[in-house]
């Protein structure tokens, strides 16, 4: 066996590290050189780390001769993003996979990033817990890796995806200190933007997961339709009724037609399928599906199946579970496509996606997350094949716009990576795409984390525009160029609202942009549940607006404006109501962040990041907000109303300095 | 470069082995099934990983050949892999592929093959001394010049097995033939095939077979060479085709044509049922491969019966590799029921390390697997653990006296005579 030879840098590294942990040989390379995806490109040197420390010593090494690298768990990322793009060196966190603590009272665990999902779901299990992020790679995908997507699955649409369930976080950041981020922090959300951030911020050595108790009763429902049409009127009607299923899962004829020849599920042979589930206290579940059954009939649902007991259960989602597998043996490769429309298109991408494969003649099926909208559409293929490997990306590509154009978005769960960095210019505006590099060099001045991955390469051609945002109201045109005006004269700004908040004086000289006259509603959509909102408007007479239109939002009654509140950030399951924001930048300009999906992982969430930022990053001009059927009772405000700003901490100045060079926006926070 | 099989059969149907490496997706669901990649946490010794390189050797992708040579050598060939795969990508046979591209297989292996296929008296002789040896104590005494001499795995095997029986077992039935059952037709249901395991070292386990055998319509042992798994996992493949033309021909010409033959060692059968694959390209062998295929009966599904109850302390099963993962057969879960405490094993289907002589091959790596297995089987509290592989008896007994003594391993074969069947004739 020929000796490996690290070239003379990497050995340096080595003798740091304990026997064994650096891989370099030719065939080692090439075994990281891919994950799941298509994409493939050899690193130089590979470590197996068996502690934070090992990781801490990678990235100071790499920092210190400015060497990429790139953090990975299992390699089960469908959007490229653990493959070594620009080489360098892969830091594999694969055997820190010790779960450290479980309390079963706090319902907290402590993870290392190399726990898999399944291994931390076993750990719960016994205390009567469960951990919610189930993405369909849970027997193998590991804790940081779902983290590092903001990873999801069928139970995400009660429960939500891995953000809503990480509680803190200690990663390495690219210049190799250890630092921790938690919800309780005050400030700028960075935890939330750490989470999918697809390992270009930082790699995450340790998490605090919220547990959940295990609901004492699940019902499952199977119905067959004869069109998509139907199944999702179906789900919206569902939806509508104020109903709130852990999951609502349908697929389409090609798919259940290939997992009968395959695993023989007993499926209806229908244009669609869908599983609903409930899970809850049982009389509630009970009623829950007894409601869903009869709006399922009343959809013209053609074939019903109930089952309780787990077997039974089982037995339902079967052949759910054997789609991608159905799909995996026609082909040597899938090429899991990922997108997001607002729940009331999904007919509408449905044809699209059908008339994209036929017209270029590509065999795939169709799974979706109906509840949120999340379409995965199956495309097989053999990728020896260049030209059948391109027609497939390519219809993946167009599917994407597809999903852009009906007001979605291009990836749902799997991220951005690789595979897509060059559609995020479809979705996000040049400023908005400016700002994410602005965050990147912010945390990361020498692009050494996981580069070229998210955000398009410079230089590249833009064939496809994304559509023109809403145009601004007269009250927010007229701030932006007050904004404007003050930034050209180098002039301080704070943002005000009813001023019930902020009790410290306007600092001499400073200008007040005043929100009070952004008080429009701006779009309602009942059918997707989704409201976009001026951020002068008050609080409680958006409660009191949106009621008597038969809608709820599950914000707090308390004084003051939408802004304000979420400038605030009183309380942290703020985050979890927040679909989209549009800014209002310290030069005047604007941008769009998030958008009308409730499942959205384009990108980073910048919109979390803005909660708690007290007007020091921008300026909130919108804000999209979930909506609900019923009448929503908002968890307690843990933290006082009343609570004053105190200057941002280390990574949020360096953020600041990237929102706002100038300093003009509240400037004392960057004391 | 030895030889190559060149075509698989697949789930999916014959492939050429590039075709079958290509069908790996690199989805890496199968990595949590793999013992090796669990213990390493290892790309390189993963089946996705493992797959990717065979692929590559083949597309001439890999400059350095012998890098890719420690990925392939330390695979158990347990075959989880293909079970957890949606296409159920054949890993295994890949990986050999693979080894007889780089030409990567152990001298002694080889050897041993040779010797077993053309020289089979010599060896027995000599197998006859080195048991002499053991008993006499004089084998452990050599264990240090074994080691400096490189012999390492002669060292380890001496201290894994602590077996030397006296008689092997052809011997040891003749002299039960009186008392073997008899069919309907005053014939033999079955014919009994003699592993080289049961037959040179678990003899009692053959002997087991047979008295097991007699309530269910009595057998004949059919003295015919070893079945080629040794050939084909570390020789070649002319031997392995050898010892199958052999085997084959042999059970043809039995007096019992059609009767079942009853295999006492999962890894023996599995590679039985898979000659076909050997003769893809030679359809005369082919069709007696496929007949002779359809004759091979695992113990694991012959005593499958409700036996008698018995209490013996907590039991439990680990499924041996090649029956759950070479075969797809399930644990023989009505005799188990037949033990008042039986216990189920956390990760059952889970190899346990010992892999043919990947234990002596790779010792710390198959150490690393051990000890992950025993630990499981110490959980249940058993005392009594059953299996169905030659290489799994040796193994867990092995790891059973190292670190958990209170146990003890048998042949599923055991149990069965042991406790008759509540239903056999």
């Amino acid at each position: 066996m020929s000796a490996p030879r690290p070239s003379a840098a990497l050995a340096e590294l080595s003798a740091q590290l304990p026997p064994g942990a650096l891989l370099s040989s030719e065939a080692e390379l090439a075994a990281y050189a891919y994950d799941a995806a298509h994409d493939r490109a050899r690193p130089d040197g590979i470590v197996l780390a068996r502690s934070a420390l090992d990781v801490q010593r990678c990235v100071a090494f790499c920092a210190a001769r400015r060497l990429p690298f790139v953090a990975r768990g299992a390699g089960t990322n469908l959007s490229g993003g653990c493959v070594a793009a620009r080489g360098g060196l892969v830091i594999c966190l694969a055997r820190l996979d010790r779960i450290e603590r479980v309390d079963a009272d706090a319902m907290v665990a402590v993870a290392q990033p190399g726990v898999v999902n399944l291994d931390l779901q076993r750990a719960a299990e016994p205390l009567g817990l469960f951990y919610a992020p189930d993405p369909a790679s849970f027997r193998v995908s590991t804790i940081g890796g779902n983290i590092a997507e903001n990873a999801g699955g069928p139970r995400c649409l009660k429960y939500g995806t891995t953000t809503n369930h990480v509680l803190a976080l200690e990663a390495v950041m690219p210049d190799g200190r250890l630092s921790r981020f938690s919800l309780e922090d005050e400030g700028p959300e960075l935890l939330s933007l750490l989470v999918g951030s697809e390992g270009t911020l930082g790699i995450v050595t340790r998490a605090w997961l919220r547990l959940l108790k295990r609901p004492p009763a699940v019902e499952t429902l199977l119905a067959g339709f004869d069109s998509i049409d139907a199944c999702v009127a179906c789900v919206s009607a569902v939806i509508a009724a104020g109903l709130v299923p852990r999951a609502l899962e349908a697929m389409d004829k090609t798919t259940v037609e290939a997992v009968e020849a395959y695993a023989s599920a007993g499926y209806p042979r229908s244009e669609a399928v869908l599983l609903v589930e409930f899970d809850g206290e049982s009389a509630e579940v009970e009623r829950s599906t007894a409601e869903a059954e009869r709006l399922c009939r009343a959809h013209g649902a053609v074939e019903l199946r109930a089952a309780r007991d787990p077997a039974r259960r089982e037995r339902l989602w079967e052949g759910r579970r054997g789609a991608y597998a159905a799909m995996a043996r026609l082909a040597p490769n899938v090429r899991v496509e990922d997108g997001v429309v607002p729940r009331d298109k999904l007919p509408e991408i449905v044809r699209r996606i059908r008339e994209v494969m036929e017209r270029r003649g590509v065999k795939g099926g169709l799974l979706f997350h109906a509840g949120d909208g999340n379409i995965h559409p199956n495309m097989v293929y053999d990728e020896r094949d260049p030209a059948q490997a391109a027609n497939v990306r390519e219809a993946g590509h167009e599917i994407l716009r597809a999903c852009v154009e009906l007001g979605g978005s291009l990836s749902g769960e799997h991220g951005i990576g690789l595979d897509k960095r060059e559609a995020m210019a479809w979705l996000f505006s040049e400023r908005t795409l400016e700002l994410f590099s602005r965050v990147k060099a912010a945390m990361d001045p020498h692009g050494l984390a996981n580069p070229d991955k998210i955000i398009p390469l410079p230089g590249g051609e833009r064939a496809y525009l994304p559509p023109p945002a809403r145009e601004l109201s007269a009250a927010a045109r007229r701030l932006a160029a007050q904004a404007a005006g003050c930034a050209a004269a180098g002039r301080a700004m704070r943002a005000r609202g009813a001023g019930t908040r902020l009790s410290r004086p306007l600092e001499p000289g400073a200008a007040l942009l005043e929100l009070s006259e952004l008080s429009e509603l701006r779009e309602l959509d009942r059918g997707n549940l989704t409201a976009t909102v001026e951020a002068g408007i008050l609080v409680r007479e958006l409660r009191e607006r949106l009621g008597r239109q038969g809608v709820f939002t599950r914000l707090p009654d308390v004084e003051g404006t939408l802004g304000g509140l979420l400038a605030a950030r009183p309380c942290a399951w703020l985050r979890d109501e927040v679909l989209g924001l549009r800014l209002l930048l310290a030069d005047g300009g604007v941008c769009e962040l998030g958008g009308k999906v409730v499942k959205n992982v384009a990108g980073y969430d910048l919109t979390r990041l803005l909660l708690g930022s007290w007007g020091g990053l921008a300026v909130i001009l919108e804000a999209t907000l979930r909506l609900y059927a019923l009448p929503q009772r908002p968890p307690p405000i843990i933290a006082g109303g009343s609570r004053q700003p105190r200057p941002y901490g280390p990574w949020a100045r360096q953020l600041k300095a990237a929102f706002d060079p100038g300093n003009l926006l509240n400037p004392w926070l960057a004391d | 470069m030895g030889e190559l099989l060149g075509r698989l059969s697949t789930d999916l149907g014959e492939r050429s082995t590039y075709d079958a490496s290509s069908q790996c997706s690199r989805c890496g669901y199968c990595e949590q099934a793999c013992p090796t990649y669990k213990a390493t946490g290892d790309e390189t010794r993963s089946p996705r990983g493992r797959n990717q390189l065979v692929r590559l050797l083949l597309e001439g992708k890999l400059e350095e050949r012998a890098s890719a040579r420690r990925a392939l050598e330390t695979c158990l060939l347990c075959s989880a892999c293909s079970t957890a795969c949606f296409a159920h990508v054949p890993t295994a046979d890949i990986v050999l592929e693979g080894r007889r591209l780089l030409a990567d297989r152990p001298w002694a292996g080889r050897a041993l093959s040779r010797l077993l296929l053309r020289r089979r008296p010599l060896f027995e002789l000599l197998l006859r001394c080195a048991n002499l040896a053991k008993r006499s104590g004089l084998s452990r005494l050599a264990r240090p010049f074994l080691r400096l001499a490189g012999l390492r795995g002669l060292a380890l095997a001496d201290e894994h097995v602590r077996r030397a029986p006296r008689r092997f077992s052809p011997e040891l039935l003749s002299e039960q033939l009186p008392a073997s059952g008899r069919g309907a037709e005053g014939r033999p249901k079955f014919l009994q095939f003699l592993p080289c395991g049961t037959r040179y070292l678990f003899t009692e386990v053959a002997l087991a077979t047979r008295r097991a055998l007699s309530s269910r319509g009595g057998s004949r042992p059919l003295n015919s060479g070893c079945c080629g798994l040794l050939a084909y996992n570390y020789g070649e493949l002319s031997d392995a085709r050898e010892f199958a033309r052999q085997v084959i021909s042999q059970a043809e010409a039995a007096a019992q044509a059609e009767a079942s033959l009853v295999v006492d060692c999962s890894s023996c059968a599995a590679f039985l049922k898979s000659y076909p694959q050997l003769f893809l390209g030679d359809p005369f062998w082919k069709a007696r491969a496929e007949k002779f295929a359809s004759r091979v009966r695992d113990a694991v599904e012959v005593f499958d019966e409700p036996a008698a109850r018995a209490g013996a302390g907590v039991v439990t099963y680990h499924e041996s590799c090649r029956a759950c993962h070479g075969q797809g057969l399930k644990a023989p879960s009505r005799l188990l029921s037949g033990f008042s405490a039986f216990r189920p094993l956390e990760e059952s289907d889970s190899c346990c390390g010992g892999a043919g002589a990947f234990s002596l091959l790779e010792p710390e790596l198959s150490e690393a697997v051990l000890r992950r297995k025993i630990e499981r089987i110490a959980r249940t509290g058993a005392r009594l653990v059953v299996t169905s592989s030659t290489s799994c008896l040796l193994q867990l007994a092995h790891g059973l006296r190292k670190y958990y003594p209170s146990c003890e391993v048998r042949h599923v074969s055991e149990v069965a005579a042991a406790h008759g069947s509540t239903t056999g004739a």
